[in-house]
């Protein structure tokens, strides 16, 4: 019992987090707050679905093209749409969703609204801890807690990376030091989507495919961050943790009441909010001016 | 006729009904030192975050090395080599000060290709150790005081190796040894030479101050701002005795 929550936590935490710093990233650097985030894991999981499913497509190559392809109009997006409404929070607010409702829709008249899944991407299972652990749990762990620890690598070990924690913390003194902050926050919004596409490559094999699929990890990464602390990437990930524990506790303690998972975490999200509201790691606000 | 290595012509800026910046004119040469003075409220901090792109003037031009930079990015302009400080110190409050100068370091025009994040560190270390902080490289800038933020920002500003360095009030909040300290460094900032990684050919600067006293040490000519427009320029020994300038600080005599 305590392996199996430890295990399904993991895997669960591996893919909140991909999905939370990623959406963390660009908020911090952009002030944006994307909510077609998850429509970029949405897209990303009906690119492998069409890639391997119906095309037939090895895996490595197709997780490999989603990526690319979705970082591509997740840029676009980014350069036509968003950028250019940057100084006016609520009107990004107002785009982004509708542009998560564009996508949603389009995947609703190219595929239909039917579950779909998505054949996994590798067969078999090892038992850990005398838990079953099928191969493409383990491979999705492994490959995102590596994307995961690649991205801390990059955020503290390389100029990119300062460039990146400097516009995060205040961007018109970034661009007072010789910064070119849209630069800079184009970037970020490219990596932010391509974590986003990773996580829906490899996560949606493991679970089923439909064009409303965005909405529950919105709600969920929106509890994350916030109980995170907006715009801290250790906060991401250990909200991550802490959700993805609550909720496989919960599906594994009152397994009659799983349908409470999602409840569940916004309600610890309420509770650390009311002690700490600034969130775990929170950047208190004090600095914008 | 000579290329003019710093040249403001016709400079105005309007808020509103007021005008902050009245056609101001003038120009700075790469061997001066220039003090910028006038009352509170003179329009002097609008002027410079005019040079610096923050603000965008109504009308006039801005000519550094013979390219207008009037209408650029703060960013563009920095890598075309000039730098300021601002009266109110905003460092990177939760990064180490060795970081808060890093950022400066990888602005393109101070950047060398392929260069690793360890010699940018390194370059940052002479910044700050020019600027004398170098002890405190590794505290979270929220932890320092005024006088060693004043030096941050400093620091910072020569990071990007500038050829203009505009500073807004280095004095300000300092008491007399550390003003006497920074103004130390700003006289060998303007004569040049190599501090360790850095290199400067010596940098033109404008300096703008209340502390009338300690820049008028430090200063080769002094302009006079007064409701957004230029009332004087001239030495400061010409300054101090100008009815024009004492008038507009102490108001008419019997008044």
């Amino acid at each position: 019992m305590l392996a199996n929550i430890l295990v399904t936590t993991l895997v669960n935490a591996a893919a909140y987090a991909m999905l939370a710093v990623g959406f963390s990233l660009i908020f911090g650097v952009g002030r944006i707050i994307n909510l077609a985030h998850t429509a970029y894991y949405m897209l990303a999981g009906f690119s492998i679905y069409t890639l391997v499913a119906t095309a037939g497509c090895p895996a490595a190559p197709a997780v490999l093209l989603t990526i690319a392809l979705i970082t591509v109009i997740a840029v676009l997006c980014y350069k036509l749409l968003i950028d250019p409404m940057r100084e006016h929070e609520t009107t990004v607010l107002i785009i982004t969703i509708a542009l998560a409702l564009v996508f949603q829709e389009l995947m609703l008249k190219y595929f239909g609204g039917q579950f779909r899944s998505v054949p996994s991407l590798a067969r078999g299972f090892f038992v850990i801890l005398g838990v079953q652990v099928t191969r493409q749990h383990a491979l999705t762990c492994m490959v995102l807690v590596l994307i995961l620890g690649a991205v801390w690598l990059l955020l503290q070990k390389t100029r990119l990376g300062l460039a990146i924690r400097a516009t995060a913390q205040d961007k018109e003194v970034a661009n007072l030091m010789g910064m070119d902050v849209s630069r800079i926050a184009a970037i970020t919004a490219a990596i932010s989507a391509a974590l986003a596409a990773t996580a829906g490559a490899l996560v949606a094999p493991l679970n089923i495919l439909e064009p409303h699929m965005w909405l529950h990890p919105l709600t969920i990464i929106l509890a994350i961050v916030v109980l995170g602390g907006l715009g801290s990437i250790k906060g991401s990930i250990l909200g991550a943790v802490i959700i993805a524990l609550s909720e496989s506790l919960v599906i594994f303690l009152l397994p009659q009441g799983s349908f409470l998972k999602g409840a569940f975490s916004l309600l610890i999200m309420i509770i650390v909010l009311l002690i700490r509201p600034e969130g775990l790691f929170g950047v208190a606000l004090e600095g914008e001016r | 006729m000579k290329k003019e290595f710093f040249q403001v012509e016709g400079l105005t800026k309007k808020f509103g009904g007021l005008t902050a910046v009245d056609h101001v004119s003038f120009a700075v040469h790469r061997d001066e030192v220039v003090g910028l003075i006038g009352p509170n409220g003179a329009g002097k901090s609008t002027l410079v975050k005019i040079i610096m792109g923050i603000l965008k003037p109504d009308s006039g031009s801005i000519r550094f090395q013979g390219k207008e930079i009037r209408g650029k990015n703060p960013w563009d302009i920095v890598n075309m080599g000039i730098a300021g400080t601002f009266q109110n110190t905003r460092p990177f409050r939760r990064m180490p000060i060795i970081a808060n100068v890093m950022v400066a370091c990888l602005a393109p025009r101070g950047r060398r290709r392929g260069e690793w994040v360890k010699r940018v560190e390194a370059k940052a270390k002479d910044a700050l150790e020019f600027a004398g902080i170098s002890d405190l490289a590794l505290e979270p800038a929220a932890h320092l005081s005024h006088g060693d933020l004043k030096r941050l920002e400093i620091a910072r500003a020569i990071a990007t190796e500038p050829e203009l360095l505009i500073l807004d009030e280095p004095f300000g909040g300092l008491n007399p040894v550390e003003t006497e300290l920074l103004a130390k460094s700003i006289r060998r900032l303007h004569r040049g030479g190599r501090f360790g990684r850095l290199h400067s050919e010596g940098m033109g600067m404008i300096i703008i101050e209340h502390k009338l006293s300690e820049l008028m040490k430090i200063v080769d000519r002094v302009i006079v701002l007064h409701f957004g427009q230029i009332i004087a320029t001239g030495t400061p020994q010409e300054i101090v005795e100008n009815p024009a300038v004492i008038e507009a600080y102490l108001g008419k005599e019997g008044a």
